[in-house]
């Protein structure tokens, strides 16, 4: 039974040389070698760029607010107006950059409560079971089968179109889907050993579920994160498009698709551009979520 | 001199992941004669599984590169073939039968579509067609092979509903449909409980002598190898290190390798044989189990009522000494594991009374002192350290929780990575980066972290290759020796436990059928089961296998009928 003690370092050393990537250089290595998700990242970047600095790269930061130039109304695009201008002759190149940080705005606000909400719920479904469980999974499932278009409806007629509360009727309805994610990876996470070996430590419910639990849930939740952020965009503009969202003169690219389809088709750049634009970013985020999804191997 | 029916000659493998090229296999020459049996032997990444998916052709490529070789199936070689005459000698010439016979089926089909789609595809191949009734005539005459009569009930059952005995039948007899000339095992009953390998491999060494097929038998374990080869090959990190006739490996192995593999397989009998004593001239009691039953309820029909219990360990009575090992052993579904959920305070007990250094288990189990008297270290270091926590974060978890300061944490820490051996510099890493037995030392690590007196080891070194196991062993060995543990060691490895307890408990069906000191149980053996089971163990010279219980065929399967789940 005595083994020469070289001989376990002898053959662990062998394995380490396979081993020698980190993960994080594994998954450095998906990533790059998945093209579309290179572009998804590319263009996330964009946005957010001129989203940030939209004041500076506006050929017309006036073309933001209630200005106004007769003159140019209606023009097609061209060399002075990129996307052309829209029937009070505003810019709408500009428009759309400060477009987008209305829709990043609105996704921020979305996520940033949905997701951290729906997450503990999410946990606590998870790790306690039992009726806690059931409490928190059939509310979840009530409020899946509310549809989202006449929810948000209710919520503005009830309260008042504007941002803000486009944003809450979305939130109270974006978290199910994070709790449902979260309470899949929890129960198949509480069959693995590590679960029981940290309640024999002595560990606390707080402990399990924020650091042990929790840590085993980012790579999903980040990946829904960035499929999310397309679709919070995408459901913003709807909202908007339907007189719901955002008020004029804000700019947002849903209410600018909405006032352009008016005059389709002879100034089709005025609905076009904008529809264009939502496309870009939506496209963006999803390819960038699925090469984060390849990259971290984990189902969303 | 006999004809080869299989011949590989100077394969070389390499794999491509994340840009980097490693080698797997390394000029492998091998081959097997006609009625021949041949056994190809290795630790975990040795390379033995990327040789017989290479010879089935099921090598993904890439990431895989075939860089060179070939492999000659009856003069033919399988690497130069087009797809469709590689697909004819798959189906019928090269049979495979794979290590998990639950992973390989398909779990929603019935064994009999599973069956019979195997007949269909290979009719279309060779341009035969067979009906419905022909097809079932041929299932049932190979069910008869593999010893399997009940054909109705089992024909009709899916994958899960049968035993695991049976399902590794059943995939024997997959494996002969096509009337192949060469069967490849890879690992066949290593999932499987003692008992029930002895039987499929029984099976496996009777069919080749009937059916007059090759086999190439793939496998880690030494004992096994024994009673399956007529030749071996041992293999090494890509590498064939030796390859001999049975007799030749088994009595004067010459490699290093060779040696040390055999070395590190616990004797079962013989002068090796390390008897184990209590190093406490008088213990006192540790533990003491009375009357302990567990049950769980079956809850069925649409209400969840309660119908019926289900029993997973009976009327169990125990006397644990200070400073013993005490080893609890047993076929999976016995209430080994459930013994221990019940004595680290996961599971509550049904009935009977547990006292612990003489207090009553159910008023421990409420005090935070009851963490610093009894820990577990589990069988998959994999799944029992968080992947994604460092080893300082893991060790850290019992201290945090026992009033330990952050600076006493640390101390801690490091000094328990070095009282298993293993860098401080490791605390910073993660457990993927560390191997299996590092992980494992880790999880002992843990366990030790509040100093407990007792550490009940759930089959720790079951999930490590051989050469580790022994190392893991010594060090568990060393640190009782050193701290003045007590342990409960619990595991189906018998041979392991001859030489690791010095008192044993077998258990059998949620009872005990028998315990006492380790060497008198294996010298003397009172219950049939434990004859059984000892009879059992794949041992690795003929010295032992002589000096095993006997027991009778008829017996075997009178005491084992009662297990098989119907």
């Amino acid at each position: 039974m005595t083994q020469p003690s070289g001989q376990e370092l002898n053959s662990e050393r062998d394995l380490g040389q396979q081993r020698s990537l980190t993960s994080g250089q594994m998954a450095w290595f998906r990533f790059r070698s998945n093209p579309s998700s290179i572009i998804g990242a590319f263009i996330v970047l964009s946005v957010i760029f001129l989203a940030i600095f939209a004041p500076l790269i506006a050929p017309s930061p006036q073309s933001a607010g209630s200005f106004v130039d007769f003159i140019n109304r209606h023009s097609p695009p061209s060399k002075d107006f990129w996307f052309g201008t829209d029937n009070v002759g505003r810019d709408i190149f500009s428009r759309v950059i400060f477009g987008y940080r209305v829709s990043l705005g609105l996704v921020i606000g979305v996520l940033g409560f949905a997701v951290p909400f729906g997450v503990f719920l999410g946990l606590l479904a998870g790790y306690f079971g039992n009726w806690t469980e059931f409490v928190i999974m059939r509310f979840t499932d009530i409020m899946l089968a509310i549809p989202p278009l006449a929810m948000a409806l209710a919520i503005t007629a009830v309260l008042s179109p504007n941002l803000i509360n486009a944003m809450i009727a979305i939130t109270m309805l974006w978290w199910t889907w994070h709790t449902r994610l979260i309470y899949r990876i929890v129960k198949a996470q509480m069959n693995e050993d590590y679960v029981e070996a940290a309640k024999v430590s002595g560990a606390s419910h707080f402990h399990i579920m924020f650091r042990e639990l929790l840590p085993n849930c980012v790579s999903a939740i980040s990946v829904k994160i960035s499929l999310d952020a397309g679709f919070v965009i995408l459901f913003g503009a709807a909202l908007s498009f339907l007189g719901l969202g955002v008020q004029p003169p804000t700019p947002d690219l849903g209410t600018m698709v909405s006032t352009g389809s008016e005059y389709l088709p002879e100034y089709w750049w005025e609905a076009l551009m904008p529809g264009l634009a939502i496309l870009y970013a939506i496209l963006g985020f999803n390819l960038l979520g699925d090469g984060l999804r390849d990259m971290m191997d984990v189902e969303v | 001199m006999q004809e080869n029916i299989l011949e590989v000659r100077d394969l070389n493998i390499s794999f491509s992941n994340y840009g980097k090229t490693s080698k797997v296999l390394r000029n492998v020459n091998l081959n097997v004669l006609r009625g021949e049996r041949v056994s190809l032997i290795g630790q975990s990444g040795s390379g033995k599984t990327v040789t017989m998916r290479t010879i089935i052709g099921t090598l993904p490529t890439p990431p895989a590169i075939i860089e060179s070789g070939e492999i000659l199936y009856e003069r033919k070689n399988l690497l130069a073939l087009n797809r469709i005459e590689r697909n004819k000698i798959k189906g019928s010439g090269i049979s495979i039968i794979l290590q998990d016979p639950l992973l390989s089926f398909n779990p929603v089909l019935t064994i009999l579509r599973q069956m019979e789609d195997i007949i269909k595809y290979s009719d279309v191949r060779r341009g035969l067609s067979r009906g419905h009734k022909e097809r079932k005539e041929l299932i049932c005459e190979t069910l008869a092979k593999v010893q399997l009569f009940d054909n109705e009930r089992i024909l009709d059952s899916y994958p899960i509903m049968l035993s695991g005995g049976m399902r590794q039948r059943v995939l024997i007899g997959m494996a002969l449909l096509n009337q192949p000339k060469l069967l490849i095992a890879d690992e066949p009953g290593t999932a499987l409980d003692v008992t029930t390998q002895k039987e499929i491999l029984d099976l496996l060494n009777m069919l080749v002598a009937n059916e007059g097929l090759s086999l190439l038998f793939i496998t880690h374990n030494l004992g096994v190898v024994r009673e399956m080869a007529d030749r071996i090959y041992v293999m090494q990190s890509g590498k064939i290190v030796e390859t001999n006739h049975r007799e030749n490996i088994f009595n004067t192995p010459q490699d290093p390798y060779t040696i040390s593999l055999m070395e590190s397989v616990p004797p079962l009998y013989g002068k090796k044989v390390i008897d184990v004593k209590n190093s406490n001239p008088i213990p006192d009691e540790m533990i003491k189990i009375s009357n302990l039953t567990k049950s769980f309820p079956v809850r069925t029909g649409f209400l969840n009522r309660i119908t019926s219990e289900n029993h997973a360990v009976k009327s169990i009575n125990l006397s644990i000494n200070d400073g013993d090992i005490f080893g609890i052993a047993g076929e999976s579904g016995s209430g080994k594991t459930t013994i221990a959920k019940i004595l680290v305070g996961l599971h509550q007990p049904s009935a009977g009374q547990i006292r612990i250094n003489k207090s009553n288990l159910e008023q421990l189990v409420e005090l935070k002192d009851y963490r610093k008297l009894i820990q577990i270290v589990y069988q998959n270091p994999g799944s029992s350290l968080n992947r994604k926590r460092t080893i300082a974060q893991i060790l850290s978890v019992p201290l945090k929780f026992s009033d330990y300061t952050d600076k006493m944490i640390k101390d801690r820490t490091n000094e328990l990575l070095n009282m298993v051996d293993l860098p401080i510099s490791y605390s910073s890493m993660y457990p993927h980066e560390l191997s299996g037995g590092q992980k494992q030392r880790v999880a002992i690590a843990r366990a030790l972290s509040l100093k407990p007196k007792i550490i009940v080891l759930d089959e720790p070194t079951s999930a490590l290759d051989v050469l580790v196991q022994g190392t893991v062993i010594d060090l568990l060995q060393r640190l009782k020796k050193e701290l003045g543990l007590t342990y409960i060691f619990i595991s189906h490895d018998l041979s392991l436990m001859r030489n690791f307890c010095n008192k044993i408990a077998i258990m059998f069906k949620g009872e005990i059928c028998e315990s006492g000191e380790t060497k008198d149980i294996f010298s003397n053996p009172k219950h049939l089961y434990t004859k059984a089971l000892i009879s059992s163990i794949p041992v690795i010279s003929d010295l032992e296998e002589s000096l095993k219980p006997k027991v009778t065929d008829e017996e075997r399967s009178m005491v084992l009928q009662n297990t098989r789940k119907i």
